[in-house]
């Protein structure tokens, strides 16, 4: 898992926090998603490798998701997962617990007609903590990073009458220290005389490509995680919470809002990391549903 | 409008809050070292290693107004006028006291080499290898033992050298350049002692060579440690060119001393033959087995060679092989009677019932892969113990020798114990058994944590008798992590915790009569 729950996070979020879709004036959405996350294969450094020590690293969630319109152009929203983790080889138990809430502001910036098509401009601010005082020094077990991140995002999206549309987003994540249960550590050729780890901050960019018309969008995208900074893992040794924690993954998701009953949208996403330093190669499977209320104005309107 | 401004405002300093302190990590707990006694007596001292304190021959220094030594004086106040902010920081890092910085510099170097082989492609292992240590997998794996026995000899090695020095230096009685000449400054704390040889000089030659043997891939990280020492104290005006050489020639000497091919104590001691062969290793579970035993198997994937099944034989600094045998703890519970199945069934409800808590204790202690190992732990412990006593430089290497030869001792007879029984770990007699810290590759009765917890615990009780219950509490706090973390029984963290007491003990006796007190 390595970063990869730290991911599900913000990919998760990607569909609202960095999506093109704001929710209109006193809606609210909400719901479940669940993931399941395997990986076999790591990055130790840059180097794959197996290790039968922990086998397969299985990672589920169950994450509740919302999100309000404050207005037209302002969506608050906030996530809060569930995190269980197991290894199927070697002795390790796993863990399990609330992780982390996210709360994050989407603000439209711009809205403009170009051509046939609409540009959107979004700035988000997001913030996200550990809600329990889980470990992050029992990688790649740990249910997360146990840090407290802020990360202001700057999204742009163009979208054809004909539904078809582009869109980057990009976010600069800063990671606040952490602090583990032990007094010393050793971490990128240095040895820490302190429970404190200093987590190098990182940039995390979502960039997709997809349809979205009437009841239904369908998309490919990338998520891409860079650590600026922190050690790689060494060899044979085990993975620490400030290393180097890069990632590309590849997704393909589809949400399609049902006819009967209105207002519920099923969601599914598949993703497979192609490449990454000091993480899992993992292949993430989440499904769920999502809910809209509307409390500014009549239903069927 | 306004009031979204005022939301983002609001977020924005909610969230920059846990960030303002970001940057202050400092590792830095040392402060400069005044000593509160210069133990002006230390040469009178009992060795450890040396038979005499002039086996290793000082000769006279020049006088203080002969022209060789005044040249030395003007170098020193050239430095000083034109000292860069890089030399000022060498100064100020080496002015927290010379054996505390090598102690710290030694645990770090545990940890960067606490890495063990990767498996082969056919999942067979390489062993680390002393004549070839750049090679795959790089020398040494410093494990437990191997730390522990490495602890040992530096830290013997550096208080023969400046119990040595000692004697010389009130043979001698030179005194400090900033004495002899009111122009040069004292930058680091003055200290009331002769300066030929240097005691700084002293302990960078006997810490560095033994390093190098220990550590030969980290050879030019280890020189420059040790030339910074040397370079530092110069700078500082607290010793000249010649009193820096007298001292490094003494430190490599009592490590050559130690390292001589063939004669010296760390050429003998039988680490050479503590891996043993494929043919021992299947005799140790032979015999288990002929006494209707289940015999350890090594739960790594793919098996792992033992670790270290003969460290057992390795020569200790202050019990006989006699004494380590007749010491050795009772058998564990059998294998196969009800004892055992209880024991496991406890091992197992802390498994599966774990608060976060324990699991913080478990993880406290852990001390596994990559770091600087449960003797490094301790040795970590010891040193705000010794900078709050204000020990001299002598004095600190003694309670550190003190500290690690009943580590080391420890590690000795846990390991004699623990491939004397080959008794498996809980996790092997029942798999579904899961622990919350890697499983460590040897048998487990006795617990080695406990015995190395114990052995420190004592000793430093002795160096250090008001904080006796601390000690004691963090030893236990060590012991209970293993059962905890599901990968001992009480029988392993029990015995071998009074095993350790005992152990540690021997130590102590050495202490109360070596004339320090």
């Amino acid at each position: 898992m390595f970063i990869i729950l730290f991911l599900l996070a913000s990919r998760v979020s990607g569909q609202t926090i960095t999506d093109h879709l704001m929710m209109p004036k006193k809606d609210f959405c909400t719901g479940f998603l669940y993931t399941h996350e395997q990986w076999k294969d790591y990055w130790e450094g840059a180097e794959k490798r197996d290790n039968q020590n922990i086998g397969i690293i299985t990672t589920s969630q169950i994450m509740w998701v919302g999100n309000y319109g404050l207005s037209d152009k302002i969506n608050l929203i906030a996530m809060l997962p569930y995190v269980k983790t197991s290894a199927s080889g070697g002795t390790l138990t796993g863990l399990e617990g609330i992780q982390d809430l996210t709360l994050a502001i989407k603000y439209a910036l711009v809205e403009k007609e170009i051509s046939s098509g609409t540009f959107t401009a979004f700035a988000i601010l997001s913030g996200s903590t550990p809600l329990t005082n889980y470990t992050p020094d029992y990688l790649p077990l740990s249910i997360g990073m146990a840090s407290t991140t802020v990360s202001p995002r700057l999204t742009v999206s163009y979208k054809l009458s004909s539904g078809w549309y582009a869109l980057a987003s990009g976010a600069y994540v800063w990671r606040s220290n952490v602090s583990l249960d032990r007094p010393s550590y050793f971490t990128d050729g240095n040895i820490y005389f302190t429970n404190q780890v200093w987590m190098p901050n990182q940039f995390a960019g979502f960039y997709s490509f997809g349809y979205n018309k009437n009841a239904l969008q369908v998309e490919l995208n990338l998520t891409q995680q860079n650590t600026l900074g922190g050690g790689d893992i060494r060899k044979q040794d085990m993975p620490f919470v400030s290393n180097r924690m890069n990632a590309m993954r590849l997704g393909v998701l589809g949400m399609y809002y049902l006819p009967k009953p209105k207002n519920l949208a099923l969601r599914a996403q598949v993703s497979y990391t192609l490449n990454g330093l000091n993480v899992g190669q993992s292949v993430a499977v989440m499904a769920g549903f999502l809910y809209t209320f509307h409390f500014g104005k009549k239903e069927n309107q | 409008m306004k009031k979204f401004y005022i939301i983002v405002l609001t977020l924005v300093v909610l969230v920059a809050i846990p960030f303002s302190c970001k940057d202050i990590i400092s590792s830095e707990n040392l402060f400069p070292l005044t000593p509160g006694n210069v133990d002006a007596n230390a040469g009178t001292w009992k060795s450890i290693s040396l038979v005499s304190n002039s086996q290793i021959a000082v000769p006279a220094p020049a006088a203080t107004n002969s022209t060789a030594y005044l040249a030395e004086l003007a170098s020193i106040k050239d430095v000083q006028s034109k000292l860069t902010s890089d030399q000022k920081n060498s100064i100020a890092y080496w002015s927290v006291g010379g054996v505390l910085r090598w102690n710290q510099f030694f645990r770090k170097l545990v940890a960067q080499f606490n890495l063990p082989p990767v498996p082969n492609a056919d999942g067979s292992y390489s062993f680390a290898d002393a004549e070839n240590p750049f090679g795959n997998p790089q020398f040494p794996f410093s494990n437990p033992p191997y730390a522990a026995r490495a602890y040992s000899y530096v830290s013997v090695a550096m208080y023969d050298a400046l119990k040595a020095a000692w004697y010389y230096k009130y043979q001698y009685n030179r005194p400090s350049p900033y004495v002899v000449d009111n122009d040069i400054q004292a930058l680091m704390p003055k200290v009331d002692l002769p300066s030929y040889p240097s005691e700084e000089a002293t302990m960078s030659g006997a810490a560095a060579e033994m390093l190098k043997v220990l550590f030969p891939v980290a050879v030019e990280e280890i020189t420059k440690m040790a030339a910074d020492q040397r370079n530092a104290v110069l700078w500082s005006g607290k010793a000249t060119a010649s009193d820096i050489a007298a001292g490094l020639n003494l430190g490599k000497a009592v490590a050559g001393f130690l390292t001589a091919a063939g004669t010296g104590r760390f050429r003998t001691d039988g680490m050479g033959a503590s891996i043993g062969t494929p043919a021992l290793w299947q005799q140790l579970a032979d015999d288990t087995k002929a006494k209707e035993e289940t015999p350890w198997v090594s739960l790594d994937a793919p098996a792992r060679p033992p670790m270290l099944p003969y460290f057992g034989k390795v020569k200790a600094w202050n019990l006989s092989p006699a004494q380590i045998i007749a010491e050795r703890p009772a058998p564990p519970p059998s294998t196969s009677s009800e004892q055992m199945k209880q024991e496991l069934a406890e091992v197992k409800s802390f498994a599966n019932n774990l608060t976060r808590s324990q699991l913080a204790i478990v993880h406290k202690w852990a001390d596994g892969v990559g770091t600087y190992t449960p003797p490094g732990h301790w040795n970590d412990i010891a040193e705000e113990y010794i900078r709050d006593a204000r020990f001299s430089e002598v004095r600190a290497a003694r309670a550190f020798a003190l500290l690690n030869m009943a580590i080391h001792d420890a590690g000795v007879a846990c390991w004699d114990t623990k491939y004397f029984y080959f008794n498996p770990r809980p996790s092997q007699l029942d798999p579904t058994i899961k622990t919350s810290t890697g499983i460590p590759n040897f048998p487990a009765y006795t617990s080695g944590h406990s015995t190395f917890s114990a052995a420190a615990a004592v000793v430093l009780s002795y160096l250090f008798q008001n904080s006796t219950h601390y000690f004691d509490s963090q030893a236990r706090e060590a012991s209970i992590s293993r059962l905890y973390g599901a990968i001992h029984y009480r029988a392993d963290i029990e015995l071998g915790f009074s095993h350790g007491t005992k152990i540690g003990s021997h130590t102590v006796t050495f202490a109360q009569t070596d004339g320090a007190n």
